[in-house]
């Protein structure tokens, strides 16, 4: 059984304006250790997705549908007592923004001890060691003495060590990172997916790793899903994705990408904007940005299936598997430099 | 402090920055303030720009960068140091001598969102720079700013909306009108594209390339993102705590890095290829950069560098020494070659020769 399986999420706003159909049909399933990338722009539902996973959406105006099995049983349908013994404790959450994720009047260490005792019946003595424990295992030097710290006293790579520590503090079986390096410098983000790629050995956690950036993906992720505009158009394996990928939204993302290994005078770009959420296209949403757009693409809904070579290479899209198979190797052509 | 010094532009140089400070002082007290500090934030720094070319300044936050780029356009007094703009010295200039040069440096800000008032219409907010320089009438302005929404891949017609109605690219276009509307020559891009996705990112740097093309543009471009900055410039300076550690061409500092802090910023780049990215070991700097109150003796970089040699790097500052072509790079120890790894870094080699007044001599072409 997969440690979380997800069959046909959706998640959709109600707001003033109308419905917002924010996440429309996602599945995927992920085992013990593994880490899953979600990459897509922002307002692609990367977040929202792993929100209702976490039952995190705001009651009013959200209606949910479909299943998350955590371990065999549903997240969606837990009663709020249920879903408080999971939370932090089996699955935990680690948010972009470390400046504002913290507590200001708190010091780290009760923040952490906190997290602590909601879960596990044990003394203030007891979590206090297992905060300082935690606090080294995330490199932070001096951690005796920095526990009693207030945030404003940190960095914001040390921010977002002290978040991962307490994400993991309870041994979670799986950590939801939403954009954990975005706000964080090149230096600073290597050292926090070090960090995250080591803990993951040491306490085999599952990963979710959500963000914009083909970079992280391609150097922390297995599995890679690509969402765009509340939809999954392409998830396979990551040497899969990059080595032949199939979606011409992905072939976009890649092409945007400016690079240190090749030299490109301009830019593929996607032309457009993202679709509204409250009126989005009908048939394939990518198609009014498509430069392969075809008249099916504007009236049929192409379904998320496997390719012929790989079954476990997802992908929706109207285009024959030939036109893709070229088009993948033009671009790779163009912007990768060749692995060796 | 020394006194400003015009530095001497040679031909084709539009911009020649000469040991630039900017020194913020920290105050105690409310009524009688005293200094009892100083945030050192530009701490002496000396380059140059062409005219037409493309220079990209990298550095982790709290390095200097936008301090520097605010100190370029004069939004910033310096404490000290020189910059002469187009052939004038515009080091001492008083706001209304300044006035008729500020038309010719014009400035790109980071947040689309920040940056235009929300209570203006979109019009009004590209015309002003126009009508503050009294340059036409208002049918002539607004016919300017009708073109120039054309320019920047904007529907002319949406001259009169307000900034909300439009995306976070949309806004930067708008931001990147605004730097246009008075020809200007030079324009100060400070992480203009970070704040988007990748894919209007690329959007808009396919645009200041054409514009760049159409124009005869040269830009200043900031932005803590190595492959952006690979991407858009022609000669790249790496700031670290408020000084220059390296400056080279593009295709030389990205292939032949001479500054420890370069590599190790060159390493930590995720790189989008998985079967290449799995095959390199990044260098993997400790610690965060160190505060600019109170900065590291000699080489600020000393305290996190894998090649630190004490006795050396501590107590002797590192002048730019040239490597040829214009690269220089701040550093006793520089690296042999590239890629190299873990390990091989660590293993320091011997000094450059010692410094002599040769090297102060050949500031960056």
């Amino acid at each position: 059984m997969a440690l979380l399986e997800v069959k046909d999420l959706r998640t959709s706003f109600h707001t003033e304006d109308g419905i917002v159909g924010a996440v429309d049909g996602v599945s995927f399933s992920l085992e013990k250790g593994e880490t899953l990338g979600i990459v897509g722009e922002s307002g692609s539902g990367k977040s929202v997705t792993c929100l209702t996973i976490m039952g995190l959406n705001a009651k009013r105006n959200t209606v949910s549908s479909g299943e998350a099995l955590w371990k065999g049983k549903n997240l969606l349908d837990m009663k709020p007592r249920e879903l408080r013994d999971v939370r932090g404790n089996e699955i935990s959450m680690i948010f972009q923004d470390p400046m504002t994720s913290l507590n200001p009047v708190q010091t780290i260490g009760n923040q952490l001890i906190e997290a602590v005792q909601l879960h596990r019946d044990v003394s203030q003595r007891v979590a206090r060691a297992r905060a300082v424990e935690l606090l080294k295992a995330v490199g932070i030097p001096r951690a005796e003495g920095r526990i009693d710290d207030y945030p404003h006293q940190f960095s914001g790579g040390m921010r977002q060590r002290v978040m991962i520590a307490m994400a993991l503090i309870n041994d979670p079986d799986l950590l939801i990172a939403d954009e954990p390096t975005t706000a964080l410098d090149v230096t600073t983000q290597a050292q926090i997916i070090n960090l995250m790629k080591r803990l993951q050995e040491d306490f085999g956690s599952a990963i979710i790793f959500i963000t914009h950036d083909l970079g992280v993906v391609a150097e922390t992720a297995d599995d890679v899903l690509v969402m765009y505009a509340a939809r999954v158009v392409e998830h396979a394996d990551v040497d899969q994705l990059f080595g032949r990928p199939q979606h011409p939204y992905t072939w976009g993302l890649m092409g945007s990408l400016p690079r240190l290994e090749t030299d490109l005078d301009r830019l593929i770009q996607i032309p457009g904007q993202p679709p509204s959420l409250l009126r989005p296209p009908a048939g394939c949403r990518f198609h009014p940005r498509c430069p392969h757009v075809m008249e099916v693409c504007k009236t049929t809904v192409p379904e998320l299936v496997p390719t012929q070579r790989d079954p476990e290479h997802l992908q929706a899209c109207h285009l024959d598997e030939e036109t893709k198979d070229r088009e993948a190797a033009k671009l790779l052509e163009a912007t990768m430099a060749k692995a060796g | 402090m020394e006194a400003a010094q015009a530095p001497e532009a040679r031909g084709d140089e539009l911009l020649v920055v000469n040991d630039v400070k900017k020194y913020f002082p920290i105050t105690r007290g409310i009524i009688f303030q005293k200094q009892i500090g100083s945030v050192q934030a530009v701490d002496g720094v000396s380059f140059s720009v062409k005219k037409g070319e493309t220079l990209g300044i990298v550095g982790e936050s709290g390095c200097g960068k936008s301090t520097l780029a605010r100190c370029i356009v004069k939004l910033l007094d310096t404490t000290g140091g020189g910059i002469s703009f187009d052939g004038r010295d515009i080091t001492k200039l008083s706001r209304t001598a300044m006035r008729p040069i500020r038309r010719e440096m014009t400035m790109i800000f980071q947040d689309p969102y920040a940056s235009l008032n929300p209570r203006k219409r979109v019009g009004f907010i590209i015309g002003e720079p126009l009508e503050v320089h009294n340059l036409g009438s208002s049918s002539e302005i607004k016919m300017r700013v009708q073109e120039l929404l054309e320019v920047v891949g904007l529907n002319p017609e949406h001259y009169n909306r307000f900034p909300h109605e439009f995306s976070g690219g949309q806004r930067q276009r708008i931001g990147v009108a605004r730097a246009l509307a008075v020809n200007p020559k030079l324009i100060v891009c400070d992480e203009p594209v970070s704040a988007l996705d990748v894919s209007v990112q690329a959007q808009i740097l396919n645009l200041l390339k054409d514009l760049q093309d159409d124009f005869g543009l040269t830009y200043i471009f900031i932005a803590h993102d190595l492959n952006v900055v690979r991407h858009i410039s022609d000669r790249v300076l790496v700031m670290y705590l408020g000084k220059v550690v390296e400056i080279a061409s593009r295709d030389l500092l990205y292939a032949e890095p001479k500054h420890p802090y370069t590599g190790a910023l060159l390493s930590a780049v995720p790189i989008a290829n998985p079967a290449l990215g799995r095959k390199r070991e990044p260098i993997v700097l400790e610690g965060d950069v160190p505060s600019p109150v109170n900065p590291p003796s000699a080489c600020h970089f000393h305290p996190r560098c894998p090649r630190f040699v004490q006795g050396h790097c501590d107590v002797e500052e590192p002048p730019l020494y040239p490597f040829g072509n214009g690269h220089v790079a701040a550093c006793h120890y520089p690296l042999e070659r590239w890629p190299m790894s873990a390990d091989e870094i660590r293993r320091a080699s011997s000094p450059v020769q010692s410094p002599s007044s040769q090297s102060r001599e050949e500031l960056p072409a």
